[in-house]
């Protein structure tokens, strides 16, 4: 399986990590850090939001949050999931 | 006249300063895409600085992008990305051939007509960082209409120049002069550069003060804790404000009663010098500046 | 059922801590009863030794039982070995049910945990912290924690509201009667502040030292006539952990700007000129802040009277540069503020009720004219939290956050608006530690906001002119601006904390978690 990331765990960032996932399989999420309690829910619908702008359907996505809000979040999966098409796998 | 005393270097993959570093209050922010971003990050850097400048939000700043230096491969992109966004400025590393600038104004205006904004919107801050470019500073100031300023190099100049960096920085005494003058000769901003060592205050204070006497209109700043001692620097005496202050009243009021001639204390006061003024206020924050 | 004045739904009782008092404002109950203290006792001239062999001989002789209350000072902050030993004793003579009530708890005292499954422990009284914090929580502990502030804490004790059984004091030099003293001995840690009210009033009380010396010893802090027994064990603490070496101020920039905003305050008012009394905490932001504040001292030749609290180095030094007369010193931090306590009359030691209780005939915070305080979280209403963290759990103490803010003149909170994705300026508070209405001002890096309240304040505010400030509502804007709306805190109805307020009036309790 192809995978890619992108971000750090500096402060107000996270790390996006994407793994290919058969057609049909839909998009599941996994998240770790500090903001998940109270903030689980907009990280979710950040990541959904992104993908569904790019045409993603099917994908594995891990996020670990070290404090970033949706403009961050977004711009990573953005990054991790161009990464994953450009061919640029980790 | 823009106030630019500081322009504050916000490391271009790095969410808390791009989101932050306009709080420390510098008169500008240059959020790099060049040399605080990994070759493997350009991409993600890219992608987030778009969404930071996309939400617009950093205060009374005046927005630049450093981006990436024309011979890469990476330029292009990064005006693409970032010029629709509606940003102040780019700043351009390591310039050091006039047409360069002349083929960027062209994409610019490309870029910008069909983005639909008003075309010369985005200036164009050029980085001196090697002897040719230094030696070129007017043709290149002079270049486009949309150059707003010319700025020494640091590290790079001094490899360019084979030497390497000594206590008082003598090395760069004879091309901060030239770009000082070819500025005022173009009539852009002379803007210096950084001051490395962040934990040196007093040194810092030292170079200010110096590249202050010399015509710059202010530095380029690494670190957010150097602003205010480079703005107290930039920053005006009282003694120098009242003076101003006096200056600029009586040819306002010269020109209310429609003297040409304008008198202070006595002594008559020429135009550049009532400019002079009306900058020394402005620098003060008694006068707002520029275009916003 | 009742919502008290800081707008909180509170029961008349809750299970585990009985009668509620309903929080009705500050200063808004009046104080009850006498002050009497231990039972009277003495000691003939034929016992001059009050040294016993070990922990464990000391807590037989105090006749310690099952279900009692036992008190410890922090003093010897994360290098404390006292707490965790003496509840070892207690573990291994089978003695359980105990309330615990420490004047605060550390990383250090995790240890605990294991004690509180068990059931040596049943209570705390006093701060949690760490995996003590997150068990209590989740709903590990059958009777709620009770959380008082430096000044609540003396107040229930002189009041008899809460009888200490037994006062296990760690006191870094005593003699074999009793005399103990915190500037000297390899453990020193300054002021002994926190453990005055318990000697006094506790029933027993049981020194625990590391270095006995003959009588009398120098620098007393705490007098024979209150101690009953001692006992010299190979080690109190880990000095590493008890004072800091030297304190720096922090070259964080986003600390640096809330500091300079909030020194940029204070010299905006009134406060600011001769006689000014100040009070920061050790952490990053307050340092700087004093760091600040000193400079505009010497820039402006403004002599203070007097820095109080928690001292560090930094204040030592500025009582040498003239700029303080005097120091009041509840706690000393470091090094510095150790030797200067042994060594300088004009650094004195104050115990915690002298600090900050409001039932005696006044106490130091009433003679503040500033304090910079930190907070977790504020709200509209500029209501502090200082006890739960995001998730909801319980995580810190009060300290002297309510005292200092209801004596200082001017209260200053200073915060970052955004601790990563978390809002620290929110529509209201999870947990209200202290009260808006002693709050007067709250500085993060987006802004100063004054407290309506305080219309003088932001007259000085704007006429210095280089004040950024900014309205509550457009903190909380701007945070929300950032982090998008949070979802609420699940929790069970059970009540596993009570935060009371400095008069003992319920100001809020803390809910158990809901299991995820």
């Amino acid at each position: 399986m192809k995978t890619a990331q992108a971000g750090t765990l500096e402060s107000m960032d996270c790390i996006v990590t994407v793994t290919e996932a058969e057609k049909g399989r839909g998009i599941s999420i996994v998240m770790e850090g500090a903001s998940v309690a109270r903030f689980g829910e907009a990280m979710v619908k950040a990541t959904k939001d992104t993908l569904k702008s790019l045409g993603v359907r099917d994908i594995f996505v891990s996020i670990q949050d070290n404090g970033a809000g949706d403009l961050v979040l977004k711009a990573r999966v953005e990054a991790a999931v161009r990464r994953l098409a450009g061919g640029k796998a980790a | 006249m823009r106030l630019r005393r500081t322009k504050l270097y916000l490391p271009g993959n790095n969410p808390n300063m791009l989101l932050r570093g306009h709080l420390f209050n510098p008169d500008g922010v240059i959020l790099d895409l060049e040399d605080a971003v990994a070759v493997s990050e350009k991409d993600a850097a890219r992608i987030l600085v778009r969404d930071v400048l996309r939400r617009g939000d950093f205060g009374s700043c005046e927005v630049t992008v450093r981006i990436n230096a024309m011979d890469t491969e990476f330029w292009r992109t990064d005006i693409e990305t970032v010029v629709p966004c509606g940003i102040d400025g780019i700043r351009i590393p390591k310039v050091e051939n006039p047409k360069d600038i002349a083929l960027m104004d062209e994409a610019l205006s490309q870029i910008e007509s069909k983005a639909k904004i008003r075309v010369g919107k985005t200036l164009i801050f050029c980085l001196l960082e090697t002897a040719l470019g230094i030696w070129r500073a007017y043709d290149i100031a002079k270049a486009s209409r949309r150059v707003a300023a010319i700025c020494p190099g640091g590290e790079d100049l001094r490899a360019d120049l084979k030497t390497t960096r000594s206590p008082n920085s003598e090395e760069l005494i004879g091309p901060r002069r030239m770009v000082v003058l070819a500025a005022h000769a173009a009539g852009v901003d002379a803007l210096d550069t950084v001051f490395a060592d962040i934990t040196d205050d007093a040194g810092l204070r030292r170079e200010s003060e110096w590249v202050k006497q010399l015509g710059y209109q202010g530095k380029s700043v690494i670190h957010p804790n150097q602003i205010p001692i480079i703005h107290d620097v930039f920053t005006p005496t009282a003694k120098e404000i009242e003076q101003a202050k006096k200056i600029v009243e009586a040819a306002a009021e010269a020109a209310a009663r429609g003297l040409g001639a304008v008198q202070v204390d006595g002594k008559m006061v020429d135009k550049p010098v009532v400019k002079r003024a009306e900058f020394t206020l402005q620098r003060a924050g008694l006068k707002a500046g520029g275009e916003k | 059922m009742a919502i008290n004045a800081a707008g909180r739904n509170i029961p008349d009782s809750i299970p585990g801590y009985g009668e509620v008092r309903h929080f009705k404002g500050h200063d808004r109950r009046p104080p009850e009863g006498n002050r009497f203290g231990k039972r009277n006792r003495t000691a003939f001239n034929t016992r001059t030794d009050k040294t016993l062999p070990d922990i464990k001989a000391a807590i037989s002789a105090s006749g310690l039982k099952s279900g009692m209350t036992i008190s410890f000072h922090h003093h010897l902050r994360n290098g404390d070995f006292v707490v965790n030993a003496v509840l070892d004793a207690c573990a291994e003579m089978g003695i359980k049910d105990l309330v615990i009530f420490p004047t605060a708890l550390f990383g250090v005292h995790k240890h605990l945990t294991k004690h509180i499954k068990s059931g040596v422990i049943r209570q705390i009284m006093g701060s949690v912290n760490g995996p003590i914090g997150q068990l209590a929580s989740e709903g590990g502990m059958s009777v709620p924690v009770v959380l008082r502030s430096h000044g609540g804490r003396p107040r229930a004790v002189t009041s008899g509201e809460v009888v200490i059984d037994v006062a296990f004091i760690a006191a870094p030099t005593a003699d074999k009667y009793g005399n103990l003293s915190g500037a000297v001995g390899r453990s020193a840690c300054g002021s002994l502040g926190y453990a005055h009210s318990d000697a006094e009033y506790a029933q027993c009380v049981v020194a625990i030292t590391d270095n006995l010396i003959p009588y009398p010893a120098p620098c007393i802090h705490i007098p024979q006539f209150f101690v009953d027994f001692v006992v010299s064990v190979d080690s109190i603490g880990d000095p590493a952990g008890i004072v800091s070496g030297t304190t720096r101020v922090t070259r964080d920039p986003m600390r640096l700007l809330i500091a300079r905003n909030a020194a940029k305050l204070i010299e905006a008012t009134p406060y600011f000129r001769d006689g000014i009394s100040f009070q920061t905490g050790a952490g990053g932001i307050s340092l700087a802040v004093a760091a600040y504040v000193r400079d505009a001292m010497r820039e402006k030749g403004i002599k203070g009277s007097f820095g109080l609290g928690g001292i560090t180095e930094f204040f030592v030094d500025m009582m040498k540069e003239g700029l303080f007369e005097r120091l009041l010193d509840v706690q000393s931090f470091d090094l510095a503020a150790v030797k200067s306590i042994g060594e300088n009359p004009n650094h004195v030691e104050i115990s915690a009720d002298w600090y900050a209780n409001p039932w005696n005939a006044g106490c130091a915070v009433n003679m503040l004219d500033t304090v910079v305080l930190g907070a977790t979280e504020v709200d509209r209403d500029f209501n502090v939290n200082v006890n739960t963290e995001a998730d909801g759990a319980l995580l810190h103490g009060i300290g002297g956050h309510q005292d200092t803010a209801a004596g200082a003149q001017l209260t200053i909170i200073t915060t970052p608006l955004l601790r990563g994705r978390i809002p620290c300026a929110v529509d209201s508070v999870y947990t209200v530690s202290t009260p808006g209405e002693v709050v007067d001002a709250v500085v993060t890096e987006f802004g100063v906001a004054i407290n309506p309240r305080r219309q003088d304040l932001i007259n000085a505010a704007k006429e210095a002119g280089d004040v950024p400030l900014v309205t509550m509502d457009e903190l909380i804007e701007t945070a929300e601006k950032f982090t998008g709306p949070m979802s609420p805190v699940e929790t069970e109805d059970r009540i596993i904390g009570v935060v009371e307020y400095r008069d003992g009036t319920v100001i809020d309790v803390v809910r158990q978690l809901k299991k995820k």
